[in-house]
């Protein structure tokens, strides 16, 4: 009798994020700063307080918070459409607090999906990139392992 | 593997009990066992041994190593050293609870052995802890332990194993994967 659900593994840490899976999708919620190239047609209807044109056109050169599912369609090498800052915790001031001590930032609080979101990241070909990887690594390195396993170790006596 | 199943896998150890019946040799498909005669201690497996306790046909004699001093010998040199001593016995934690939960009339100073057994695997829970977080921490590629019973490896292993992977994860991205590009849309 096989089961009715089989739970899809997050793909996010890998090169692609795996469409079916449930993680991923709410992954891709996360708000990216984004800076648009060219003007967005009729896009403005969603951001009403900031435009005053009869189309609703977004004008070039904005800045908006995308989520990054819709960044990343929008995406395109040459760059003609959006460009995209990184968020401030994968900058440079943050990557700095976490290789000093990772274990005082609570995590979750910055955006639940740290690790996977950054590996996302990756492929929008910032110029810090190296760094960011680099600095992911180190923070989960620096995750004390010795106080989790304790917490889910159980005592069998 | 949970901890039910390692139980399970060392109820297969041998105990000496003293049946107060008779039987006749038995012939099981593990192995013969028998015959059992009254008074006269006879070799079964620890599942056997548990359940003739309980319906009362037997009494329980603790195994060699089970004794206050050499416990508390193995207790002290588990604590000096660095790395995992050798223990009296692969199942050592399981034999130690079902027996002393089952027969502790059978065994003596049965509160005292608990305390020592519960010390050592305390003690060797600790190494263990150590050992995976410097394992992670420097990112070596090889560990070795020896002498660790099958219920310590089974606490931490599968959250090892899955931290390892998430590590080994990141990694690869250090490497940029421009070769893997996906479509144009």
């Amino acid at each position: 009798m096989s089961e009715a659900y089989f739970r899809v593994e997050s793909g996010a840490l890998g090169p692609e994020e795996n469409s079916l899976s449930l993680d991923d999708t709410l992954m891709s919620h996360e708000k990216l700063p984004v800076r648009t190239e060219t003007a967005m047609p009729r896009l403005g209807a969603f951001f009403l307080e900031r435009t005053a044109d009869t189309d609703n056109a977004v004008p070039r050169g904005s800045k908006l918070e995308l989520p990054s599912w819709l960044a990343k369609g929008l995406f395109d090498n040459k760059r003609r459409i959006l460009s995209v800052e990184l968020p401030k915790i994968y900058q440079e001031g943050w990557r700095t607090v976490f290789s000093a001590d990772a274990d005082m930032v609570d995590l979750h609080k910055m955006g639940p999906h740290f690790y996977g979101f950054g590996s996302q990241l990756l492929h929008f070909d910032s110029p810090e990139n190296a760094d960011i990887s680099q600095s992911l690594l180190q923070t989960f390195i620096g995750l004390n392992i010795a106080t989790l396993l304790h917490r889910r170790s159980l005592t069998i006596c | 593997m949970d901890a039910a199943e390692v139980e399970f896998l060392a109820e297969k150890e041998l105990v000496t009990i003293i049946p107060n019946f008779s039987l006749d040799k038995i012939y099981l498909i593990g192995g013969d066992l028998g015959p059992f005669n009254p008074g006269l201690p006879v070799e079964v497996p620890l599942w056997l041994a548990i359940n003739l306790k309980q319906r009362q046909k037997c009494r329980l004699l603790p195994p060699e190593w089970m004794d206050v001093e050499k416990l508390e010998k193995i207790r002290d040199h588990e604590r000096k050293e660095e790395t995992f001593t050798p223990m009296p016995s692969p199942y050592y934690m399981e034999l130690t609870k079902l027996l002393l939960n089952h027969a502790s009339d059978n065994i003596p100073k049965a509160d005292e052995i608990r305390t020592l057994v519960k010390d050592m695997w305390d003690t060797r829970i600790a190494k263990l802890r150590v050992s995976a977080d410097s394992f992670v921490r420097q990112q070596e590629a090889h560990a070795k332990l020896d002498n660790l019973t099958l219920m310590e490896i089974n606490t931490s292993g599968t959250f090892l194993t899955q931290a390892l992977n998430h590590m080994y994860k990141l990694r690869t991205n250090l490497q940029p994967s421009e070769s893997t590009q996906s479509q144009d849309f």
